[in-house]
């Protein structure tokens, strides 16, 4: 039947045709093609930078004595799912919210160590109510209640509201960048409808978590955050 | 004890978990040569999972299905199936013909199974249209254990032509297909009428990968002329079904009792996005200002100094500053978003960069997205809400709630930035048709390279064009010919245009648009308009802001272009005045109708409605029907045309911001009667998803 013989000439067509000229960017032709030659998605979109992929060393090469000699302008964040890890620069406030940036603009937003938002993971927290286990944290353990937003595939609004738990783990000696600091480990189980996590922080004794280990979405996995 | 730095150990330990879990008998529904949820050939009472799109290709000897469904409710379904099987010749005995086949099923699920009651469906295979496939059926699937399903059912039509008896119904006669009987008409005095058969089977599920079925087909296969060309050994069906992925479903089957069959589903789920909530960058973080009091010096910042700012920030986020205008409070930015297919998430990105240059006098942000040259809305936001609720829980839904949605503000206060962009743009690249409804009957594809052109003289009045060099010509055919139906051949001559093998102008047209009045948008277009027929055309939308309803005017006058596709006008000496009143309505929960009243480029009056399933991340499936006054009785073929619209963005696939998308449309014939001109740029769907409906669908993105 003609009908695959035409089908399979218009495939073979299609994939070797190589497109090019403004107008072309970040059309079928353009991206089937660089998928088919390994090169990255992009076009005129220039979001080629956003596929997460392990980060150009840029920040990360900062000197210790850069990174501790600047307290609160620099954190430095591994996403494991990923394989990427990259140190942030503080690039704005919002009370007491700070939003962290990295090299390959993707960014985190603390509160009290406690992450509130992520922008460029494949499923980002747009928004986090965490003041309860803020709190709980500094009584030295307690219950909370979370409140997390995702975007969803349909580009709605989703809220997951957690119940969790937060209990002292005991005091560790942690050592980063040549320092050893003592820290008071705390876990924190939290529970949704759809979902469950257990977040780690390492909280020194001016009260400050200098180190932790947070979810951010089942898609996104968690993020291990060192603030300095 | 000293610890090392190393946290892999506590990732290790921590995971998340769903805590939702799934029964095996969940597994979703596989699907039939058919394409629909079922055994092999006969169909269950499964449905498949909400929203899902599945196109399936079933092959046994000399019998070819594709078809796509799509599931339109939990319990209702649609399909459209496209067959090449060879048939019996007409008088039996004279040899083998073969036969195209275009066809919609629908099947509707009473109810959800219970532990003693079965789910019941009832359903129609190709039941828009008299043919030989034609089938209703009632039936019912109960699954029995975790892993075993049964399915019995009754079948008419097709499906009632192994042992059938009597009608249950008393409607003992059923029309008998005629081969030459066109098939412009709706076949419902066909449904549930004549001898009815059972059916029934059973599918086991080995594990999440495998499974086996089994089935007792109701499907004779009768030699008698003009039937399909199967001959029907035995009733017993068997099937081996894998499933290497989710969404894929490739499936072994012996068939008739005598040979061996292949088929293949592919599903896709617009719940189900690849691209995940998207892979952009992040924003810019909004910039809280310190003191809210002071005001603007405009001696320390100038206006133009800012102009040059925000023009540099959205060059940076890939927007395109158009033209500012400023006062003492307030900031009025016009823009073009030819990045992100949400507005809402350009229209976020845009308000984030003005709080990082805008003086803190500034409390209040208008935002007016162009598109085609003209300003298409505008968007209040107050700077302080922008600080209060960014990155709080409820910010978004609040922001959407405080903005302010209307017409976009006179262009006339604006001071307009130098546009540095080229004027001229151009892409050279592959094309591609399948062209499912070709002259001679049967399916055609075509495929070329095509060279495109855009030159914006102004922003609003654009030249554009397109040659093509085919490399794949459509499917030979023998010059322009009177098919005798006394209509002007607008669209079944197709085939016949740009196949000589050199390079031919698709398309090259001048267009305008304007706003001629508040809520109002206008375009005339002149040129060659689209293959087959150049001239011009000109449009009205009336289209507030906040209105779910629009209303459209259209009118063309189109001469038919020479096969060549050259410049000329000559071959056919054709002309006509066409054109439509249209109503455009957003019923809600991602439903849209569309109704367009008006006459056709056959001249033939009449109208088309349309109504499409929107999903909010961009996907489309929509259906369309025409029905014109070519008299059936005179005509035949043609007056009652149908189809399907599928749209899904590139975005779904790669999370990589973008504004294109893939798109096609299937229809079940194209006669002459009921064609549209098929011109670019109408403007409704230039303008509607920078309006408060289609912002709200997408609202999410604003903070993304």
């Amino acid at each position: 039947m003609t009908y695959f013989r035409n089908s399979i000439v218009v495939a073979a067509v299609f994939t070797i045709l190589t497109a090019c000229g403004p107008l072309e960017q970040g059309g079928i032709a353009s991206q089937l093609g660089s998928v088919v030659t390994g090169g990255k998605i992009g076009g005129e979109s220039g979001a080629a930078s956003a596929v997460p992929v392990i980060a150009a060393p840029g920040t990360a090469a900062l000197p210790t004595e850069e990174l501790n000699a600047a307290p609160g302008k620099y954190i430095r964040v591994s996403a494991r799912s990923f394989e990427r890890w990259d140190t942030m620069l503080n690039a704005g406030s919002n009370g007491s919210r700070i939003t962290f940036v990295d090299s390959a603009n993707f960014s985190v937003t603390l509160e009290n160590g406690l992450v509130v938002a992520t922008r460029g993971l494949p499923r980002d927290l747009i928004a986090a109510d965490v003041a309860q286990s803020w709190r709980a944290i500094q009584s030295g353990g307690g219950n909370s209640q979370r409140r997390h937003e995702f975007l969803t595939n349909l580009d709605a609004i989703s809220t997951e509201l957690l119940q969790c738990r937060i209990a002292s783990q005991g005091s560790e000696s942690i050592e980063r960048l040549e320092k050893s600091q003592n820290a008071t480990k705390f876990e924190e189980v939290c529970e949704g409808e759809t979902f469950q996590f257990t977040n780690v922080y390492w909280v020194n004794g001016a009260g400050k978590i200098i180190r932790s280990l947070q979810a951010i979405s089942p898609e996104a996995g968690y993020l291990q955050i060192d603030v300095f | 004890m000293r610890r090392s730095v190393s946290l892999a150990s506590s990732v290790a330990m921590v995971t998340f978990s769903a805590t939702t879990f799934v029964s095996a008998q969940d597994v979703s529904a596989t699907y039939s040569m058919f394409g629909t949820p079922g055994l092999l050939e006969m169909p269950t009472a499964q449905s498949a999972p909400a929203d899902a799109l599945a196109a399936t290709f079933g092959y046994t000897e000399n019998y070819f299905r594709a078809t796509l469904s799509f599931q339109i409710t939990p319990r209702l379904s649609a399909s459209y199936r496209y067959t090449l099987a060879d048939i019996y010749g007409d008088p039996l005995g004279s040899g083998i013909d073969d036969t195209t086949e275009r066809g919609f099923d629908l099947q509707y699920r009473f109810n959800d199974e219970t532990k003693y009651l079965p789910a019941v469906a009832i359903g129609f295979r190709d039941f828009l249209t008299p043919g030989r496939i034609q089938s209703e059926y009632l039936v019912a699937s109960k699954s029995v254990g975790d892993n075993l399903i049964v399915t019995a059912g009754l079948g008419w039509g097709q499906m009632g032509t192994r042992d059938g008896f009597s009608n249950l119904f008393g409607a003992d006669t059923r029309p008998v297909f005629d081969e030459n009987d066109p098939d412009g008409q709706l076949a419902s005095d066909y449904w549930f009428r004549g001898d009815a058969a059972l059916f029934g089977g059973l599918e086991y599920q080995i594990n999440d990968k495998w499974g086996v079925k089994a089935e007792y087909s109701s499907i004779a296969y009768d030699e008698a002329a003009n039937n399909l060309a199967i001959e029907a050994d035995s009733p017993y069906n068997f099937g081996l079904t894998y499933r290497p992925r989710p969404g894929v479903q490739l499936g072994l089957n012996y068939l008739y009792g005598n040979q061996v069959g292949v088929s293949g589903s592919f599903e896709l789920n617009p719940n189900n996005r690849p691209g995940k909530s998207g892979l952009e960058t992040a924003p810019v973080p909004v910039k809280v200002r310190s003191n809210t009091r002071a005001p603007w010096d405009r001696g320390a910042v100038s206006e133009t100094a800012l102009r040059n700012a925000m023009d540099s920030l959205l060059k940076v986020e890939g927007l395109t500053l158009v033209g500012m205008e400023m006062t003492d409070t307030s900031a009025r930015l016009r823009y073009i978003n030819g990045r992100h297919r949400s507005q809402a998430q350009a229209m976020g990105r845009v308000a984030r960069l003005m709080t990082q240059a805008m003086p803190p006098a500034i409390e209040t942000f208008i935002l007016e997205p162009e598109v085609d040259g003209i300003p298409a809305a505008s968007v209040t936001i107050l700077r302080s809400d922008m600080e209060r609720l960014e990155n709080r829980v409820g910010g978004s839904a609040e922001l959407f709630e405080r903005a302010q949605f209307g017409d976009a503000k006179r262009t006339a206060g604006l001071v307009e930035v130098e546009r540095d962009e080229n004027p001229f743009a151009w892409g050279l690249g592959p094309y591609f048709g399948i062209n499912p409804f070709g002259g001679n009957g049967s399916a055609s594809v075509e495929a070329g390279v095509q060279l495109r052109g855009v030159y914006k003289i102004q922003p609003n009045l654009v030249l554009s064009g397109a040659i093509r060099q085919s490399v794949v010509p459509p499917e030979d055919n023998d010059g322009p010919q009177d098919d005798g139906d006394g209509i002007q051949n607008v669209r079944t001559d197709g085939d016949l245009y740009g196949e000589d093998g050199i390079p031919f102008l698709q398309t090259l047209s001048l267009t305008h648009y304007s706003r001629p009045a508040t809520d109002l948008y206008g375009r005339v277009s002149v040129g060659y308009l689209e293959e087959m027929f150049g001239g011009v055309s000109g449009e009205v939308l009336w289209k507030p802001v906040t209105s779910r309803l629009g209303l459209g005017a259209e009118v063309n006058y189109v001469a038919q272009r020479d096969t060549d596709m050259g410049f000329g006008f000559e071959e056919y000496d054709y002309d006509v005045v066409t054109g439509h009143l249209s109503a455009y309505y957003d019923l809600g929960s991602g439903y849209h109708t569309q109704l367009d009243v008006g006459r056709y480029l056959a001249g033939d009056w009449g109208a088309t409605l349309s109504v499409d399933r929107e999903f909010d991340n961009g996907w489309t499936v929509g259906a369309y029907v025409t029905q014109t006054d070519i008299s059936y009785d005179d005509f035949g073929d043609g007056s009652y045309n149908k189809g399907v619209v599928v749209t899904i963005p590139e975005d779904f696939f790669t999370g990589v911001a973008s504004r294109g998308s893939y798109d096609n449309t299937l229809r079940t014939r194209v006669g002459d009667g009921g064609a549209r001109l098929s011109v670019n740029g109408r403007l409704y769907d230039e303008v509607r998803d920078t309006h408060a409906a289609d912002l709200e669908d997408t609202w999410g993105r604003f903070w993304r």
